[in-house]
């Protein structure tokens, strides 16, 4: 079975066979490996072993995605194998549409920059959320219509609540009706 | 041995730094006080001092910045003596008076010396007095926007305004063009209004390619000044420090002198008695006063790394009466990291568990933090969870040791700023010691191709080992071991089923 990991940019594919009780790794442009992930412990260290080069790394693995330290960096990897790849795609890929913009971390609504029916470009800021001294703002994840406005200044908000709901805008400029 | 300077001290905070106090009092004889919110009842600090006395809430205005709390506590505990650390109430004025009040030796400046260098405005009429350069600007708050905008274009664009109250970069706008002006005098007054309840600001010149280079000082009761070399603190993002070096490598030595020595003016100016330090900004071959801190600051150990001080130590010292000592002969280079809880990509604050805390150790590596597996991250304090401090004998060897250390230092749990720092302390541009305040915007973010391929690598075997087949085994005697891998996953699967 393959599996399918997206590093950034870097996507590779990946065969295992397991051959004199070593474990082979092929990637898709032909190059093997020879690998020993070793567990340490219980909280996620591994001692990892590539064609005998030692790296510490730590894997959390959570649903089709791992978080890898290694070398002082944290990479967060989409994984995934060929069952669950071919379920995905009979699940149909789902888009845009109506989405719910949520508070990443706690904290206080210091300021709410935009009002339902607004019209907001990729990036643009929707409110600001106050955590441990610092304003966060909270940026459209695309061109947007504002559906909901879930929050007002001084709002203390939980990781995961509720701040803002988008739809797809229109594709064709139109004005505002009111 | 010669009785303790002090019976009691109580700190006055939290985390790291409360630890960092609690050290050396003990090296000293001096029995340590710990106080603390809701939220900290296990923290290190708590655990670790002689003596622990709650003092209110979990938010820092419920415990760690009420002033009548931490003077009851130190009636209540007998402590003869206050030290602030750092942020909460460490330059706070009337806390100070309080202290004098109280009769507890309050370990800073007085009051009024914190007073005249808290308030920006008066500082930079002190200074002008003193003789220490001020970057060209205005001494006062305008609220005229007709005056605003000539000065402005007197001064020359792009100009900065600043929170009067301000510090750790809260309240500062920079505008490029004068159209933008009243609208960012407007933000920067209701963001001072907003932290500090006053919303006061003042323009100056926004320096280019600007550093940020301090001064550590410590004054005792008898006019004697020392000044304990400077600080390059410009590897920052949104002004917030992040790496610091000592000593800083644009500086000749005339220049650092000069430096010292206006560092020195201005305490004496004030009737300094403490720690403190002066913060310039340097550019092209000049320096500019800042601020001063009245307190000690965050990266006090990079100094003490190098000049082989305990500043702590050299408090009690002089708020004991005793002289400052002589600065000795710096050695080598000194480098702190801090790992702060937050996403490296974004900065948003991480919060949650420390499940796993692996530290990093060796020659030159020195660890000032409060982390402890199990530690609660909360939303309450800075997220600031650890210096990591090297030195070593010249600046390559820091950098290399500094990288080493990181790699080495492992915390699951909460993510933390540390990949960034490496990529700074990595970067061509920190390596060549020519960088300025915008080093972090221009460094590349990407971890290097070597990295992203090992780690797809990590996260397919991973995978694999957690999802391969476990084969159906004819007999007990025929049937393969089955690996921890397996049984995590089966694990995990039934986990889901239950669900």
């Amino acid at each position: 079975m393959k599996y399918f990991a997206k590093a950034l940019d870097v996507e590779r594919s990946f065969t295992f066979e397991r051959r004199n009780g070593s474990l082979l790794v092929v990637r898709d442009d032909g190059e093997s490996f020879v690998v020993d992930l070793s567990p340490v412990g219980d909280g996620g260290a591994y001692s990892f072993l590539v064609d005998g080069r030692s790296f510490d790394c730590l894997l959390e693995r959570e649903q089709g995605t791992t978080v890898v330290q290694l070398l002082g960096e944290r990479v967060v990897v989409a994984i995934q194998d060929e069952r669950e790849l071919a379920a995905q795609r009979v699940a149909g890929h789902k888009g845009g549409g109506r989405r719910a913009i949520e508070a990443v971390m706690p904290g206080v609504v210091v300021d709410v920059k935009v009002a339902e029916g607004d019209t907001v470009e990729d990036g643009q800021t929707l409110c600001i959320l106050e955590a441990m001294k610092m304003q966060n703002p909270i940026p459209a994840d695309g061109r947007a219509v504002v559906a909901r406005v879930a929050v007002k200044p001084g709002d203390v908000v939980a990781g995961g609540d509720l701040l803002v709901e988008l739809d797809d805008a229109p594709e064709a400029e139109e004005g505002a009706a009111s | 041995m010669s009785p303790p300077l002090f019976q009691r001290v109580l700190i006055a905070n939290r985390g790291e730094i409360a630890l960092r106090v609690i050290r050396t009092a003990r090296e000293m004889g001096i029995e340590s006080v710990a106080v603390y919110s809701d939220a900290d009842r296990n923290a290190l600090h708590v655990r670790r001092a002689d003596h622990a006395v709650r003092i209110g809430g979990s938010a820092p205005s419920d415990s760690y910045l009420r002033v009548d709390a931490v003077l009851a506590a130190a009636r209540e505990s007998g402590a003869d003596c206050i030290h602030p650390g750092y942020g909460f109430l460490s330059e706070n004025a009337g806390f100070s008076e309080a202290c004098a009040e109280a009769g507890i030796t309050f370990l800073g400046p007085s009051a009024d010396a914190i007073r005249k260098m808290g308030d920006k405005v008066e500082a930079r009429r002190v200074a002008d007095d003193a003789g220490v350069p001020l970057v060209p600007g205005l001494k006062d708050d305008v609220r005229d926007d007709a005056v605003l905008i000539e000065k402005a274009a007197e001064i020359g664009y792009p100009v900065m305004l600043k929170a009067a109250a301000g510090g750790g970069g809260k309240g500062i706008r920079i505008v490029r063009a004068e159209k933008d002006l009243l609208a960012a005098a407007s933000m920067a007054r209701a963001e001072a209004r907003g932290a500090f309840g006053d919303d006061r600001v003042y323009l100056e010149k926004f320096v280019t390619r600007p550093r940020h280079v301090e001064v550590q000082i410590v004054a005792d009761q008898h006019g004697g000044v020392t000044a304990f070399g400077e600080r390059e603190c410009s590897v920052q993002r949104r002004h917030q420090k992040l790496v610091e070096e000592s000593p800083c490598p644009a500086l000749t030595p005339e220049l650092r002198a000069a430096m010292c020595e206006a560092a020195c003016r201005l305490a004496r100016a004030v009737d300094y008695v403490g720690a403190g330090t002066v913060e310039f900004l340097y550019s092209e071959g000049a320096f500019y006063f800042l601020e001063m801190n009245t307190r000690l600051q965050v990266e006090h150990p990079i100094t003490e790394e190098r000049f082989g001080v305990d500043l702590v130590r050299e408090q009690f010292r002089v708020a004991a009466g005793l002289p400052v000592c002589e600065a000795p002969e710096p050695r080598g280079h000194a480098i702190e990291v801090r790992v702060n809880a937050e996403d490296p990509d974004n900065f948003f604050p991480s919060l949650g568990r420390i499940r796993r805390l692996g530290v990093p150790g060796g020659q030159g590596v020195r660890l000032d933090s409060a982390l402890f597996r199990g530690l609660e991250v909360t939303p309450f304090y800075d997220s600031m969870l650890a210096k990591l401090v090297v030195h070593a004998e010249d600046r390559d060897t820091a950098i290399a040791r500094a990288i080493r250390a990181i790699r080495e230092f492992r915390i699951v749990g909460v993510t933390t700023s540390m990949p960034v720092a490496m990529r700074a302390l990595d970067s061509e541009e920190f390596r060549s010691g020519d960088y300025d305040t915008g080093i972090l915007e221009r460094i590349d973010r990407r971890p290097s191709d070597k990295v992203l391929e090992l780690a797809a690598l990590a996260a397919a075997v991973g995978k694999f080992l957690a999802t391969e087949e476990i084969p159906v085994a004819p007999s007990a005697a025929s049937r393969p071991p089955i690996s921890a891998w397996n049984l995590l996953d089966r694990a995990e699967r039934l986990g889901r089923g239950m669900r």
